[in-house]
């Protein structure tokens, strides 16, 4: 493995290569102060580009630094119909389901370098056996694991085993209030799943994390749903509204958080149902990144992230500048609940 | 080049409770003395990284509140130690860098001045901490420096520093201190006869910026610009 590339299907066409080398060169330019120097900066500057693009160089291998988020969509399937998301309404067939060996095995491979792993969905506690397999390796691996569900299938024993293990679980709550809560997840679920809120509160501790996302529907029960969690001593951090091909709408008046800073998504890895790497779920807005890089039940992880194209998306995402960008990815862990 | 060195941190305003020179089994024979200097000897020839740790030990087991590194080819400022130091005892910064000016006269010099091939990067967007710092002009507090040892498995000059400074980064921010000035001597006595140490040069940068790439999987480099005279003030710093 290395970052010699061979010209392949997805390989960046020559408009990208040709952006690349003017935003390198053209903000040089404009440093140098002399008229008669530009040529020959230029001209050295050209071969500095070309040497960090086209040098093939043999790489020595060695990891240890976490820097990236392992993010597994582990199905696209649900128990609730939350008119907010449209993820439900695709279920991925059971022959489209990734067997869990194919995820611990990419796991294992990525370790060194991960910070986190977490689980989303649909709703991952639909196969709870395979989350707790997940769970117990990250736990060996010693990367902590992060859950986010609705909460409709925690009991005890899973919390029990899951707090013994140290890793964090998210609970979605748009709404403390049981018509609201209703008629957010499109089941009559209030009364089942709040008592499994306070029992994972209870468990869990510090660890039970719950988020709510910002739109124009829930804009005034985020309020209540920030009371509850001060009343229980529970972190919570707030989402604004994406477009997950639901129906909800954007509040009033909400705009971007940062236009400059660079989409720091290009740290993650993420895995659909079906073992589909891609660098964010949002990829099909990046036409280059529209194809997955690769299938972790028919590649090595690493083959998959050291391609070409991996590379090149990586590039396009640090200027990509989509609303997706308010998403938790683009803050750091340690801000994000409060 | 060393001797130089040696004489300008020898004349710091401020001076420097220990200088330790680490000679990483050089075939090159100092022939310089001074009890105001420490020498430490490697075994072998094990790269800058593992160099740096054995005079990071040292100063640990003396009790040394900042480490400051630099290398042979360099020349300080009067008032580094005072600017880098001063920097770090009055800031949350766990780790300084300072602004690197080159010293030769050749266009190849002239590039790597506003290239700011070896100078620190600023963090993009806001331009209040450093993304990187090459560890020719580098400090960090001590706690930091324990924390965060390089990484001995970079065996030369390139790369060792970006991995530490990304390291250290999970954790802590750079400064950047543009007072704490020291010049680099590439070397260069001859634009065209020297042209192909230029591009052995940057082969080399590439070469350890692949391993870096690999052990931090995802490239941070864009995020980033280089330092140079033009851009070392900030207004909203």
């Amino acid at each position: 493995m290395s970052l010699i590339y061979r010209r392949r299907a997805y390989q960046p066409k020559y408009t990208q290569v040709i952006s690349d080398y003017l935003g390198e060169i053209v903000p040089f330019a404009k440093r140098v102060d002399k008229l008669y120097l530009v040529i020959p900066m230029v001209f050295l500057k050209t071969i500095e580009w070309s040497i960090y693009r086209w040098y093939e160089t043999p790489i020595r291998r060695f990891y240890g630094i976490k820097g990236n988020e392992l993010i597994y969509m582990i199905t696209k399937r649900c128990n609730a119909r939350c008119p907010k998301c449209g993820i439900w309404k695709q279920p991925e067939s059971n022959d489209q389901h990734l067997h869990v060996s194919h995820f611990i095995n990419c796991l294992k491979r990525l370790h060194y370098n991960l910070y986190q792993v977490t689980l989303t969905g649909g709703e991952p506690l639909l196969y709870k056996m395979d989350v707790m397999r997940i769970a117990e390796e990250a736990r060996k691996l010693n990367v902590p694991m992060v859950i986010v569900s609705n909460g409709t299938f925690l009991d005890k024993q899973f919390l029990e085993r899951y707090n013994e293990l140290g890793h964090i679980l998210v609970i979605s709550v748009d709404s403390v209030e049981k018509d609201k809560w209703n008629e957010f997840r499109g089941r009559k679920d209030f009364d089942i799943v709040m008592p499994k809120i306070i029992l994972a509160r209870h468990v869990l501790g510090d660890k039970l994390r719950i988020q709510s996302v910002y739109a124009k529907e829930t804009a005034s029960e985020i309020p209540k749903v920030i009371e509850f969690c001060r009343k229980h001593g529970i972190k919570h951090n707030i989402q604004l509204h994406q477009d997950f091909h639901g129906d909800w709408h954007d509040p009033d008046g909400a705009t971007m958080v940062d236009n400059d800073t660079p989409c720091a998504a290009r740290k993650n890895i993420c895995i659909y149902p079906n073992g589909d790497v891609v660098k964010c779920f949002d990829h099909r807005k990046i036409p280059l990144a529209e194809e997955p890089l690769g299938n972790i039940a028919k590649q090595d992880i690493i083959e998959i992230l050291c391609s070409k194209r991996s590379t090149e998306i990586s590039k396009i995402m640090k200027t990509c500048n989509l609303r997706c960008k308010n998403m938790s990815c683009n803050k750091s862990q340690n801000l994000l609940f409060k | 080049m060393l001797e130089r060195l040696i004489d300008s941190a020898l004349s710091q305003k401020q001076r420097f409770s220990f200088i330790i020179v680490v000679d990483d089994k050089s075939p090159l024979q100092l022939n310089y003395q001074s009890d105001k200097v420490q020498y430490l000897q490697m075994k072998k020839n094990s790269g800058p990284a593992a160099a740096r740790n054995v005079g990071i030990k040292y100063a640990l087991e003396n009790d040394c509140d900042y480490y400051l590194f630099t290398d042979h080819d360099c020349i300080l400022d009067k008032e580094w130690n005072k600017e880098m130091t001063s920097f770090l005892a009055r800031t949350e910064f766990g780790a300084v860098g300072g602004m690197t000016y080159v010293w030769g006269n050749t266009l190849l010099d002239y590039y790597h001045g506003i290239n700011g091939t070896l100078a620190g990067k600023w963090l993009l967007p806001e331009k209040k901490e450093l993304w990187y710092m090459p560890s020719l002009n580098f400090g960090m507090k001590r706690h930091v420096t324990e924390e965060f040892p390089f990484d001995e498995r970079f065996p030369t000059a390139a790369g060792e520093d970006v991995d530490v400074c990304l390291r250290l980064r999970s954790k802590y921010k750079i400064g950047f201190c543009p007072r704490a000035k020291l010049w680099h001597d590439f070397g260069y006595k001859n634009t065209i006869n020297d042209f192909s140490r230029f591009v052995r040069l940057f082969m080399k940068y590439k070469s350890s910026s692949a391993t870096v790439y690999e052990g931090h999987t995802v490239l941070m480099w864009d995020s980033s610009v280089s330092i140079y005279e033009g851009n070392m003030y900030e207004s909203n710093l």
